[in-house]
């Protein structure tokens, strides 16, 4: 009305020269002459909190991206597991043999072909000891069991030979071969072969034992030696360490035999050590410390080829390795001893013939016993987890000594190549192929064979054998196929039942018609990375997600009740929760998986729950708190408002952003705990999760190092996106941000 | 406010109470666990005959009925030895008269067996506690000053470079980061010791030694801090009161510091406190990687080896750390913010 006076004035009050004298007051029409007024709807769409915040969320660039790849996450949570094809290592015939685990292990991420080593299935490998004692040089290659030739390309032999392997490449450490008298049961050998053992011979065993320690005995230094790593002999007995004692008393006497160039030849020297000086030994149970040998022993001589029996007669030799300036990767001890070997006799009885591995239950590539075979592992604990040799050592069954031929040590030479883990594994390899797989092979009309025997009084001998490969494209084997051993004949059909040696395509025989590819690897299992980390990320979202709904749910309904009406109903409410809370996590988790004797999914959603909605109650109340005495929510109540309203319609949605912020989060938090459980050995039994991935994976660290950093980018990907969604929301739901132009 | 905060530390005493009484019913159910299975007879008997002087077990020379199963059986020329479990109830009393007349927390069964629990714990707290302070006194100046200089300069490359390394590392698993600091530092580079150091190594291996824990126990909390500082002194930045303060006439320093700041640390500052509180609990995952002699290691230790009794002392200093620091964490709200009344009625 104001303005409209205005206005008229303006017009009035106008320099005359402005006033247009045409125009007349007449001229004027009002727009609304003849009209009621009313009031108007708004022509603006309402809003509503929701879409206000929508729209605030979908501003915020980087929540938005997280909010995408999170979806992403779930979807591939939700469809590689059902999608990725499992089947392809089942042999399409599975009278074609058994599940061959050990050729899909630790396959390395395959996604290109031939990119110079980038995510295309081949590692460069390094500082690889070869064997050398064949004289074709071409033939020289490391430990097929280990690199298959196949899979090996552009190696490059380092022509240096170490005249002192041990200290060019030893870290601190002592390798000792020594007789380990009666041994007492305190390992945990689980394997049933152990025992078998262990009934044969009776309680007591016999054993040797090849130490590899990573500790430096010398004279100079009083070191700190693990008791456990030393094993003290007299007169080829072991016995305990007493506290305190002081060893020259004793006097014990240690025998050792060395490497030493006599007459020009180096054979091994017996040499006898007795502690003159006294030495006190303190024994707290698991260090032992202040001891001392003679004299330190170093092994000059390694390039020894072969030499007698005489050191296992008199007990053990201790070899001390010096640790050198420059001394490469710890990992090297290991592979450096890969070149002793105890050559057993071919007549030694199978007892003989058996060995255990301690420590880390894989297969040391340090040590190697001809002709025998491994008879039990023992499993490390976790303190080992990064692979350090910490002490490796090797129990030979009785009699052992009787039956070695030959401890050498051999040349150290070196290869550089790069190793093709796919075709190495499952590429053109030489097979041991039962006549059942040919016939297969025939039936399926990849191939023709025709095979005549004559028996003879000690067995079959093969009069001929004859064999076209018709389609190449499918049949595994490429050529090349002998004979190896004619078992029998069927009688009825004429049928011979043989064994044939043949070149083949190992994941032909497998069952696939092409190489396969994975495009995150496989673990130590032979497991597809890719499928079995979604599956992983599948679960514990599953987990995480499940949680918070319940937890969240039942922790806001609490926190509010606790911090609206605060007084008796809070201070009683809070004990409850105190209680709950009081009891860490970690300990309510442990004593329901301990209670229930499970570790399934179920149990684990309870034992979060139990105390994970403390949180959520405690934000609630502390918020509620906050805002229950503000000006607004005492206005409100003024004006007759409920305690209902001013909860949901006041209090909470100004509180709601911080509840949210830390509830969502709950769900990255969810996944943390799990994998720290499952890190300290109490995660899901038969489930994948993130953290039981990462836990089982953790000791292939410096091996296989993709195992890890797939799940781990994954795990870290799930949460950086979870924070940023989480920030985003707060920022969208907040209400004291409206408004707020960023 | 004196009255409720003695009321809060009689109640909190009491849920710690109430909280190591289910403990121990929890832990107990489990049953007696025979760790000396295979053992000499000798050892054997020792260790029931422990059980039974704890009064966690009976014993008879005759097989009676009403006790549930034998737990173990013994025959010597003079007497046989019948053992069983006693009643759930009678072991917590007799558990409660050990504790309150003897402050007998029983004795260690496997980690150092017959050295009481108490002392072990003792052996064990120092070295934790002493970790947790170093780490609370560097992380807390650094996670507050990172927070406050993102947070002021919100939206700038500053705040965007200190929000993403926050978000990174506050997002992968801490045992991911300690063992791949083990791997770089002491394996790769050798610079750093590979565990933690006996009582007579070198002065510079000690110290050296520090450093792996210490940033591994700090990274977590600076980062929590730094965000948390962020978020509060953003959402206080963007109140009316402190534009209210600026329209009055005050430079931008001086608001920040006389009025942001203040409000911003109304919920941070007791959070610092509940921290200094936090230090004597260890962490689990450090401490078992690192080799560190601490209380964390000893409790996985005691759930592996099935040691109750030691077990239980180490529950007990997490749950009153724990709740301590809860008081101490609603306590300060009520003295640092004036407008806030704990634990009044409503209305």
């Amino acid at each position: 009305m104001k303005k409209k006076t205005n206005d008229f004035e303006l017009v009035e009050n106008l320099p005359v020269e402005c006033q247009d004298p045409e125009i007349k007051a007449e001229d004027f029409v009002l727009a609304t002459q003849n009209e009621d007024i009313h009031e108007q709807r708004f022509v603006t769409k309402p809003t509503t909190f929701f879409k206000d915040s929508l729209k605030r969320f979908a501003k915020n660039k980087s929540s938005v991206v997280a909010a995408v790849i999170l979806g992403i996450l779930v979807l591939l949570g939700l469809v590689v597991p059902i999608l990725t094809d499992s089947e392809a290592r089942t042999p399409y015939n599975t009278s074609k043999g058994p599940e061959d685990t050990t050729s899909y292990m630790n396959l390395e991420p395959r996604l290109f072909t031939n990119a110079g080593g980038f995510w295309d299935g081949t590692v460069k490998k390094k500082h690889i000891p070869i064997d050398t004692s064949s004289p074709d040089e071409s033939q020289w290659l490391p430990d097929p069991i280990y690199y298959k030739p196949s899979g090996i390309s552009d190696m490059k032999i380092s022509n240096v030979e170490y005249t002192n392997v041990a200290n060019k490449f030893g870290r601190d450490g002592y390798l000792r071969i020594g007789y380990y008298g009666q041994y007492v049961d305190s390992l945990e050998l689980t394997s049933s072969e152990f025992n078998d053992v262990k009934t044969q011979s009776g309680s007591i065993i016999e054993a040797y034992r090849l130490d590899l320690a990573t500790t430096q005995l010398t004279i100079d230094k009083f070191e700190t030696v693990d008791a456990d790593k030393i094993r003290l002999y007299e007169n080829n007995n072991e016995f305990d360490i007493p506290e305190n004692v002081v060893l020259g008393k004793l006097g014990l006497n240690f025998n050792y035999s060395v490497f030493e160039t006599v007459g020009g030849i180096q054979t091994l020297v017996d040499h006898e050590v007795t502690l003159i000086e006294p030495k006190v030994l303190h024994n707290t149970g698991t260090e032992l410390s202040g001891y001392s040998d003679k004299d330190p022993i170093n092994l000059n001589a390694l390039i020894i080829e072969k030499t007698g029996l005489t050191t296992f007669e008199n007990g053990h030799f201790i070899l001390t390795v010096t640790a050198p300036e420059d001394a490469p990767e710890h990992a090297n001890v290991i592979s450096l001893i890969k070149n002793l070997n105890f050559s057993l006799n071919e007549d030694a009885p199978d007892m003989a013939k058996r060995y255990f591995l301690e420590d880390n239950g894989t297969d040391i590539p340090g040590i190697s016993f001809n002709n025998a075979m491994t008879m039990a592992s023992r499993t490390s604990t976790m303190t080992e987890i990064l692979g350090t040799p910490k002490n490796i050592g090797f129990w030979a069954i009785p009699d052992l000594q009787r039956y070695v031929e030959t401890v050498y040590l051999g040349k150290s030479r070196y290869a550089d190549f790069t190793y093709d883990t796919y075709e190495g594994q499952l590429g053109v390899q030489y097979m041991d192929l039962p006549s059942s797989y040919i016939d297969d092979y025939a039936a399926l009309d990849y191939l023709t064979y025709s095979i005549s025997v004559t028996k003879t009084a000690t067995g079959y001998v093969v009069n001929s054998f004859k064999m076209t490969i018709k389609d190449t494209k499918h049949c595994p084997i490429v050529d090349a196929v002998t004979i190896d051993d004619i078992y029998n004949v069927d009688k009825q059909s004429g049928k011979v039942i043989f064994q044939a040696h043949a070149k083949v395509y190992k994941y032909k025989v497998l069952g696939m018609t092409e190489m396969p590819s994975y495009l995150m690897g496989t673990d130590k299992t032979g497991r597809d990375m890719f499928k079995y980390t979604f599956e992983g990320l599948r679960n514990s979202l599953a987990l995480g997600v499940l949680t918070f709904v319940i937890c969240f749910a039942f922790g806001l309904v609490w926190g509010a009740i606790c911090g609206y009406f605060g007084g008796t109903v809070d201070l009683i409410m809070e004990r409850i929760t105190d209680i709950l809370a009081g009891l860490p996590w970690i300990v309510a988790m442990t004593l329901i998986v301990l209670k229930t004797n499970s570790r399934s999914f179920g149990t684990f959603l309870f034992a979060l729950c139990i105390t994970g909605w403390i949180g959520t109650a405690a934000r609630t109340r502390t918020q509620f708190y906050r805002f229950r005495g503000r000006e607004y929510v005492l206005a409100s109540r003024t004006l007759g408002a409920s305690d209902a309203r001013l909860i949901a319609k006041h209090i909470l949605p100004n509180s709601l952003g911080t509840i949210i912020t830390g509830a969502v989060l709950m769900i990255p938090s969810v996944i943390f705990s799990e994998a720290t459980i499952s890190y300290l050995g109490l995660g899901f039994q038969d489930l994948a999760s993130l953290g039981v991935i990462l836990s089982n994976n953790q000791d292939e660290l410096t091996s296989h190092p993709y195992q890890l950093i797939f799940p781990s980018i994954v795990i870290a990907l799930l949460m950086i996106s979870f924070n940023l969604f989480g920030n985003g929301l707060r920022d969208a739901i907040n209400p004291s941000l409206k408004g707020e132009e960023e | 406010m004196l009255k409720y905060s003695i009321k809060r530390v009689l109640l909190a005493l009491l849920t710690a109470f109430i909280i190591l009484s289910l403990t121990f019913f929890l832990v107990k159910s489990l049953g007696i666990k025979d760790t000396t299975m295979g053992s000499k007879e000798a050892v054997r008997f020792a260790f029931f005959s422990k059980q039974e002087s704890l009064g966690f077990a009976i014993s008879f020379d005759h097989p009676v009925s009403g006790y549930g199963k034998i737990l173990a059986q013994f025959h010597y020329t003079d007497r046989s030895y019948y053992f069983y479990e006693k009643p759930l109830l009678d072991q917590y009393f007799a558990w409660l008269r050990n504790v309150f007349t003897k402050w007998d927390w029983g004795t260690s069964i496997s980690i150092e067996p017959n050295v009481s629990a108490i002392t072990i714990i003792a052996e064990r707290l120092p070295t934790s506690l002493f970790l947790n302070v170093i780490s609370v006194v560097i992380s807390v100046p650094l996670g507050i000053g990172l927070g406050i200089l993102a947070g002021l300069k919100k939206n700038t490359w500053i705040d965007h470079t200190i929000s993403t390394l926050v978000m990174v590392f506050i997002s992968i698993p801490s045992f991911v980061v300690i063992s791949l600091m083990i791997y770089f530092f002491c394996f790769e580079a050798k610079i750093l010791p590979t565990s933690w150091p006996t009582p007579d190594d070198t002065m510079q291996n000690k110290l050296l030694a520090l450093i792996i824990p210490v940033v591994a126990l700090s990274f977590g909390s600076v980062c929590g801090y730094t965000r948390f500082v962020r978020a509060e002194l953003c959402e206080v930045m963007s109140s009316e009161y402190l534009l209210l303060a600026r329209t009055k006439g005050l430079t931008k320093n001086q608001a920040i510091t006389r009025h942001a700041l203040k409000n911003a640390f109304v919920p941070i500052l007791p959070a610092i406190l509940a921290e200094f509180i936090g230090v004597f609990g260890g962490s689990m995952i450090l401490e078992k990687l690192y080799g560190i002699p601490g209380i964390g290691d000893l409790y996985i230790r005691a759930i592996q080896e099935s040691d109750y009794s030691v077990l239980m002392v180490d529950m007990a200093i997490f749950t009153t750390a724990g709740l301590l620091a809860g008081i101490v964490l609603d306590l300060s709200y009520g003295f640092i913010d004036p407008r806030i009344r704990m634990g009044e009625k409503n209305g």
